[in-house]
């Protein structure tokens, strides 16, 4: 085995605990990008997965969660998998785990999303799936990722049969995510919602945001109020200057 | 062979030679020649031209070409002009005072007299020796050695200026001078070639008329009022065009009109313009066509003269219009307000038109001025559809038609300065549900021709609805007398007559839906009508508006005078108590009526305590009506007329409430057409940006109303709420449309 420098080895560490990868899968990932940590990642999670899931097991899982008299997982069976996985239901890695099930509603799988996602990322148990959380956690990081699972949270956390999505439960998912990426504005924007707004939020408005977040400085230099923006942000825009916030 | 006989004789050739003259030189030749010119030319300076012999003289200068002495003749010829030149230089010199152009003259003359003899002699030499060498002709020649040996010599040039200028400045200043000297004096300079008018007159001249008119332009400004300043320029400037036509080059007029535009004009033209008490304001103010024709006409030279004049003009009128339309005291009479405004335009209209030559960049600074401060006050929409529904009204002292017919056309012209032509509309159909309604429309005709106006104004749509009400009094006729016919032999034959108006929903103004207890004996009538009309008309659901409506009703008070009121439906419902009751107080009459309170007040009101109109006698005699307050026929009502009518409500503007409630009925009117707009705009385009909709909307509505771009952006934002918009996968400005 090579004998790898310090600043190497504390790549390695850094990659495993981020990704909870192997340290085999590290150290390949690593030399792949010429030793780069971000790169790595790229590489890392462009791989296809190897592993595949036990479809019997996953059976058994799935049965062992399931409400007794309906052929879904629901709010009792959902606490439980996160009591066996030792994760708070709030904790964002929930929403990535519901992502890659597809979930159609929060606080509800149905067999096929749960059986089917967790074939996608390759486990058939809760020591498996608990071991993949770091991993997990990480795709949070991936641009590309964060921005379909930011618009997934839309349907996934809006009430059964509406179009919009209840206020209180998109600032809810808004400091979620955001805590995720640091948008130093987040908490001027629940303040504005909730004093000037006070109405559901359209998807449009949940999707123009994120756009908002990426492209607009903080200091809102290169905001255009010709430029399309949904009228709330308008109105965001305008709190944030009445109030000498920018 | 034969040979002929007398032999042959050779034939001798003669030559003819012609004579030869020999001539010799005479070295005298030239001397002795030129002496003879020069001693005629001596005579003809002197005036003794009688005596010679034109046909010697050219023959001798001809010889004197032809013997090529012309150089030395052509040189001798100008020695010798310049000779007689600088003595007729000497005499002019010698000129006193004004004698000076006279003798200047004379002399001018004799030279050109003595010109043209000395041309006609050596007329060999203009046409051969000149030409050839590039001279000058000899006349053209001599008018060279006048212009240098005297126009243009020291003593006399200066003297020449300031002797023309002299008589000019005289002039000017009310002498009678010789302008048959001044003629022949610019002829002459013209003459001498037109450079050296212009340059040795017609600049001195242009810049001493400069400073002249800038003094006096000073001077007159200071004293002056701004008309009579305009009347000086005015006449200076027909002066000087006089003076050119008089005696100066045609050429000159151009240039000396614009001294006197620069100086007079040019120079002051803001301060004229803007003068106090007296400048264009106050003209405009005063009507003063005379004075604002001069100033159109005039400042027409001035380089942004009009543009200054329309600047300034608009100003006044944004202002005075402004003034006009957010006056506190102006918005109490909205039928005065709007005939205030016509009369402005009436004034501007005719002002434009006699004194500024109907200029059309000064009727479109008058159209988008009233544009202006039209739409500073919201309330323009209501008034001007008050003020049409108060010259559509029976009873109004329009003499005729015609005369109707022209206040309409310039009410129009108003409606078109209008930006909320939408808000307009619904205040018009609610005045004119009034009018048809109670009655109280003068003509038909009339009213047809408005909608016409209308129509033509903003298309089919606008109007549509306004037909349909229109479409619903006629089909109400119909319908009125279909019920008579078929039920004339159930009613009893005291039973009151009634005349239906059936109004189809969505027509007419949204009205809240008000029932009170009719009379038995209307209500049997009614209720007759209505199985009558729902028999006739399947699914149909009939609701009765007793707020609305008129009726006609005879009384025999007890002093046994008769008459007929005519009064409101709800002032029915109250006289008809009294047929079986002698006092009643005001919450009685609220049980057995049940019509509103607000209502009944004021219709209580009008029947017992309008002056000369009141049929029933209130206990206490006070304008505020409590519930005990007691009501009863007054047994002593007198008119002189058999037929009295009792007033009905008038089409009033609103209170601020009911204002803001139309506004927000209007707003909420415009979202789906802006919705729809866009909608039509996406269809056809497929996909279109975020300005384009916003730009293309505004065009699309702004015939009736200038939609809010907020609004419009919240349309966009609902429209991609239901799925008919989407965002473009990459371009997040760009919109698509999903069939």
């Amino acid at each position: 085995m090579h004998k790898l420098g310090r600043g190497s080895r504390d790549k390695v560490q850094q990659f495993m605990a981020i990704t909870g990868a192997s340290e085999k899968a590290a150290l390949q990932a690593l030399k792949a990008s010429d030793w780069h940590l971000e790169g790595a990642f790229d590489v890392f999670y462009s791989q296809p997965q190897i592993a595949v899931a036990n479809t019997r097991h996953l059976e058994e899982l799935y049965n062992r969660y399931k409400e007794p008299d309906a052929d879904m997982i629901m709010v009792e069976g959902i606490s439980q998998i996160c009591n066996d996985l030792q994760v708070d239901p709030q904790d964002i890695v929930m929403l990535v785990i519901s992502w890659h099930m597809k979930a159609s509603t929060m606080c509800e799988f149905t067999r096929q999303e749960f059986i089917g996602g967790l074939q996608s990322i390759g486990v058939d148990s809760i020591e498996k799936l608990q071991a993949k959380l770091p991993s997990l956690r990480a795709e949070l990081k991936d641009d590309q990722k964060f921005h379909e699972i930011y618009n997934f949270a839309f349907a996934w956390a809006r009430e059964k049969g509406q179009k919009s999505l209840a206020l209180e439960t998109a600032i809810g998912m808004w400091q979620l995510l955001f805590a995720e990426r640091s948008w130093p504005l987040i908490d001027y924007w629940c303040q504005f919602l909730q004093v000037r707004h006070n109405k559901a939020i359209s998807r449009d408005t949940w999707a123009q945001l994120l756009e908002f977040v990426k492209t607009i400085d903080p200091q809102l230099t290169n905001y255009d109020e010709e430029g399309a923006w949904p009228y709330l942000i308008d109105e965001f825009v305008d709190y944030l200057k009445e109030n000498g916030l920018a | 062979m034969l040979n002929g006989g007398g032999g042959g004789q050779k034939k001798r050739n003669t030559k003819i030679e012609p004579y030869r003259h020999r001539v010799e030189t005479d070295p005298k030749f030239f001397d002795k020649s030129w002496r003879k010119l020069h001693d005629a030319i001596r005579e003809i300076y002197n005036h003794n031209a009688s005596g010679l012999s034109f046909e010697e003289l050219y023959r001798t200068a001809y010889n004197m070409v032809l013997n090529k002495f012309a150089p030395q003749l052509y040189e001798k010829l100008t020695e010798n002009m310049k000779g007689h030149l600088e003595e007729m230089r000497t005499c002019i010199e010698a000129a006193q005072g004004g004698l000076f152009l006279e003798e200047l003259q004379r002399k001018w003359n004799d030279h050109n007299k003595a010109l043209t003899m000395i041309r006609d002699i050596l007329m060999y030499m203009d046409r051969t020796y000149i030409p050839t060498n590039k001279k000058t002709p000899v006349f053209e020649h001599g008018l060279e050695l006048w212009r240098d040996t005297i126009v243009r010599s020291p003593m006399i040039q200066g003297r020449l200026f300031d002797t023309l200028l002299e008589l000019i400045h005289r002039e000017r200043t009310g002498d009678v001078i010789n302008r048959g000297l001044m003629r022949t004096t610019t002829k002459m300079l013209m003459d001498l070639g037109l450079s050296v008018y212009q340059d040795d007159f017609e600049r001195p001249f242009l810049e001493v008329s400069a400073s002249f008119y800038s003094g006096e332009s000073q001077q007159f400004i200071e004293c002056c009022t701004c008309g009579e300043y305009l009347k000086q320029a005015e006449r200076r400037l027909h002066e000087e065009s006089e003076r050119v036509s008089q005696y100066l080059d045609a050429k000159t007029n151009e240039k000396i009109t614009a001294v006197v535009v620069k100086e007079m004009l040019a120079n002051h033209m803001q301060r004229l313009i803007l003068m106090e008490n007296s400048g264009l304001v106050n003209m405009l103010v005063e009507d003063r066509y005379e004075d604002l024709t001069r100033m159109y006409t005039l400042f027409n030279h001035v380089p942004d003269g009009l543009a200054t004049i329309r600047s300034v003009m608009v100003s006044h009128i944004k202002d005075t219009g402004k003034s006009l339309v957010t006056d506190p005291e102006r918005l109490k009479d909205p039928v005065d307000f709007v005939q205030r405004l016509l009369n402005m335009k009436d004034k501007y209209d005719n002002i434009i038109n006699v004194s500024f030559s109907n200029d059309k960049s000064f009727l479109n600074a008058l159209n988008s001025s009233f544009e202006n401060f039209i739409n500073l006050n919201n309330r323009s929409p209501e008034f001007i559809s008050l003020f049409v529904d108060d010259k559509l009204r029976k009873g109004v002292k329009e003499a005729n038609e015609e005369d109707l017919e022209t206040v309409l056309d310039k009410v129009m012209m108003l409606f078109r300065y209008l930006q909320e032509k939408d808000l307009f509309e619904k205040y018009y159909k609610q005045h004119l549900a009034k009018r048809l309604l109670s009655g109280k429309a003068a003509s038909d005709d009339s009213e047809r021709s408005m909608l016409v106006k209308l129509k033509t104004e903003c298309g089919y749509q606008f109007t549509s609805k306004l037909e349909g009400m229109f479409t619903d009094l006629k089909t109400s006729q119909d319908t009125t007398q279909g019920f008579y016919a078929s039920t004339s032999s159930e009613l009893p034959a005291d039973a009151p007559t009634m005349s239906v108006q059936i109004l189809t929903t969505g027509s007419w103004p949204t009205q809240t839906c008000n029932t009170c207890n009719l009379p038995p004996e209307i209500v049997s009538v009614s209720e007759k009508f209505r199985s009558y009309y729902l028999g006739t008309h399947n699914g149909r659901r009939l609701t009765w508006q007793t707020n609305m409506g008129t009726a006609d009703i005879k009384v025999t008070f007890g002093n046994g005078s008769k008459h007929e009121l005519n009064v409101s439906t709800y002032q029915m419902c109250v006289l008809m108590l009294f047929n079986s009751a002698d006092v009643l107080t005001y919450r009685e009459i609220e049980q057995s009526t049940a019509i509103p309170a607000a209502d009944l007040k004021r219709c209580l009101q009008s029947l017992a305590l309008v002056k000369g109109k009141q049929v029933l006698r209130k206990e206490p005699m006070s304008r505020d009506i409590a519930d005990d307050d007691s009501f009863c026929v007054n047994d002593k009502f007198t008119s002189k007329l058999f037929k009295v009518k009792i007033g009905t409500v008038v089409a009033q503007k609103e209170t601020d409430p009911e204002k803001l409630e139309t506004r927000q009925r209007v707003e909420e009117d415009r979202k789906p057409q802006i919705e729809a707009a866009i909608v039509r705009i996406m269809k056809s385009r497929r996909v279109l940006d975020h300005n384009s909709i916003m730009t293309e909307v505004t065009k699309q509505l702004q015939p009736r109303f200038m939609p809010n771009p907020v609004v419009i952006k919240k349309r966009i934002e609902s429209l991609i709420e239901r799925d008919f918009l989407e965002r473009d996968k990459t371009d997040r400005k760009m919109y698509r449309y999903l069939a």
